[in-house]
């Protein structure tokens, strides 16, 4: 869906996302790493249970709100970082 | 709890500006800012970006640099990723920072929030792939993405056209722009092109993007309606009508656009007095010539306040300062004056093309329109059917249609739907906006977690169980 600029010189960073270790590209939000890296679906919507990619990228709408160390946050707010934990919770249909 | 003469909230042109005119007369200034980076969106990683990018994105990108270097060199300080959840008109100011809370007071606040996108339910805005047209472009700052496969742009508004230009030049590839903007222009907009003329080097601006969409060869389909976005799990082709037939165009991303409206969660939680703009049909805080609103220690700076573009808001940021500053005994009026003449001045010049853009492409009444299957509060999947259902039952106030449908009490806690219900309820009782209202916003504005309330210092004279009070 998205593709980055080859021209950007880019460094990346391991993490852990829904349990594996996934490279990603780093200076960045979480949000914008994982929409770089292919990762298109950000969460599972709690009430229509349909997946969700973010929608506005700066912290208006919820819709890329995942795991991150442990908290709820907004990827799109949280820059990405080295060893982070990410889990976006495709099976969690608790809603928040 | 740390005492501040001033506390400035965002970190957007507006705000910036703000911050250095007080940092600069040697007021502790703290800016606090939600993002990762200072800028805003519009200056969004100016600071940090490359020269191939400060390139591409051109002179009214770049000169936020200009802004940034200002506020650094003036002994503000900054605090990123900060999450204000609760504002109050006394000058109490509660954020959330690398997990810890704190309650903080000022003399000031400015409140520097700037505007977001217009959200606009559509039938299918809710699959992946479909983002905000400026969602897009914030990616292309920030991490030098780009959308990859076939891209629709659909909506209406110069950034939606500025987008365009920008992804054609990127080689990035468009199937189609899907303009909703109606083919009659308002005949308001005649009567403000003579102002308009004034500023020839904006109105070239403007015709230079229309060249160059033209030049590429990209669809345009100009005065379409019914747009949809269909697919399964992902969008996968957009709908819409254009000269009375259907037309269907197979798309990866699609990238929506409305126009800007003021960010108004906090300035409603702090309880600003809001005003309905019928021609613009936003919502916006009603402030003095130097953003004061009616809590006299609560400033409203830039695009939050009126949506007059990043240059204005800079200006404006700095008149707000210059108030201040004389407020706080720093400044004399007639100093306060005399510094303000020119900025007042810039502003004036700056807006001249802005009536009649707005004019051009402010939506009108019941342009959008809402079908019953649409899906208006993303986080709860409330449809605007379901909402036109409990009003013919009676629920004409929209915390009532929120309570009974959930509709604005999710974790966007209503910035995405709000506006809509407000739109839909004065449809429905054939009001106006203002008069149907608009939903209470409380704090915290954002989801804080309970622990880090729990955690917080508060001053002998307070605590925990003040923070909520003089809630509605």
């Amino acid at each position: 869906m998205f593709k980055i600029d080859p021209s950007q010189a880019q460094q990346t960073v391991t993490v852990l996302l829904d349990g594996k270790h996934k490279a990603l590209p780093a200076g960045m939000s979480v949000a914008a790493a994982l929409l770089g890296a292919g990762e298109i679906i950000s969460r599972v919507s709690p009430s229509s249970k349909k997946p969700c990619s973010p929608h506005c990228l700066m912290g208006v709408c919820y819709e890329c709100l995942m795991e991150i160390d442990g908290t709820k946050k907004q990827a799109c707010m949280t820059e990405i970082a080295e060893g982070m934990v990410i889990n976006r919770n495709f099976t969690d249909e608790e809603d928040n | 709890m740390s005492h501040h003469d001033v506390v400035v909230i965002g970190a957007g042109p507006a705000g910036l500006s703000c911050a250095a005119t007080l940092a600069e007369m040697g007021l502790d200034t703290l800016v606090l800012d939600e993002q990762i980076h200072l800028g805003g969106q519009i200056y969004r990683n100016v600071e940090s970006t490359s020269a191939a990018q400060l390139d591409f994105f051109g002179e009214d990108y770049a000169q936020g640099r200009a802004i940034v270097e200002r506020f650094r060199k003036s002994n503000a300080k900054y605090k990123g990723g900060a999450t204000v959840w609760q504002a109050e008109g006394d000058g109490t100011v509660c954020f959330s920072c690398e997990g810890s809370s704190q309650q903080i007071t000022a003399n000031y606040v400015v409140i520097a929030t700037g505007a977001m996108e217009r959200p606009v339910p559509l039938t299918g805005w809710t699959l992946p792939g479909v983002l905000g047209a400026g969602a897009a472009n914030n990616l292309a700052k920030e991490a030098g993405l780009s959308p990859k496969g076939k891209v629709v742009l659909c909506g209406s508004g110069p950034l939606l056209l500025l987008e365009a230009s920008l992804l054609i030049k990127k080689g990035v590839q468009i199937e189609a722009i899907l303009d909703t903007t109606p083919l009659i222009p308002s005949l308001s907009a005649l009567k403000h092109m003579p102002r308009a003329l004034l500023r020839t080097d904006f109105l070239l601006k403007g015709l230079k993007i229309l060249w160059d969409i033209k030049k590429s060869k990209v669809p345009y389909l100009r005065g379409v309606s019914g747009l949809k976005m269909l697919g399964a799990d992902k969008v996968e082709k957009v709908e819409c009508v254009h000269k009375g037939e259907k037309v269907t165009i197979p798309t990866d991303v699609a990238l929506l656009h409305f126009g800007v409206i003021p960010n108004t969660h906090m300035m409603r939680q702090v309880g600003c007095e809001m005003h309905w703009n019928p021609d613009l049909r936003y919502w916006h805080p009603v402030c003095d010539k130097w953003g004061r609103t009616n809590h006299d220690r609560v400033f409203v700076a830039g695009d939050g306040s009126y949506v007059s573009g990043a240059v204005a808001a800079g200006l404006k940021g700095e008149l707000s300062g210059l108030e201040i500053a004389c407020s706080l005994g720093i400044l004399s009026t007639k100093s306060r004056d005399e510094m303000a003449k020119p900025i007042s001045n810039k502003i004036t010049k700056d807006k001249h093309p802005r009536p009649f853009i707005d004019a051009m492409y402010a939506p009108r009444a019941g342009q959008f329109a809402f079908e019953n299957d649409t899906v208006v509060c993303r986080c709860e999947n409330v449809t605007v059917g379901e909402i036109r259902e409990v009003i013919s039952q009676g629920a004409h106030d929209p915390n009532e249609i929120k309570i009974i449908t959930r509709s604005g009490m999710g974790p966007c806690q209503g910035r995405m739907c709000g506006s809509a219900i407000n739109e839909i309820l004065a449809s429905e009782l054939e009001a106006s906006p203002d008069e149907v209202g608009y939903l209470t916003i409380r704090p915290p504005l954002k989801g804080v977690p309970l622990g880090e309330i729990a955690a917080m210092k508060f001053s002998e004279a307070s605590g925990p169980a003040d923070l909520f009070k003089n809630q509605k």
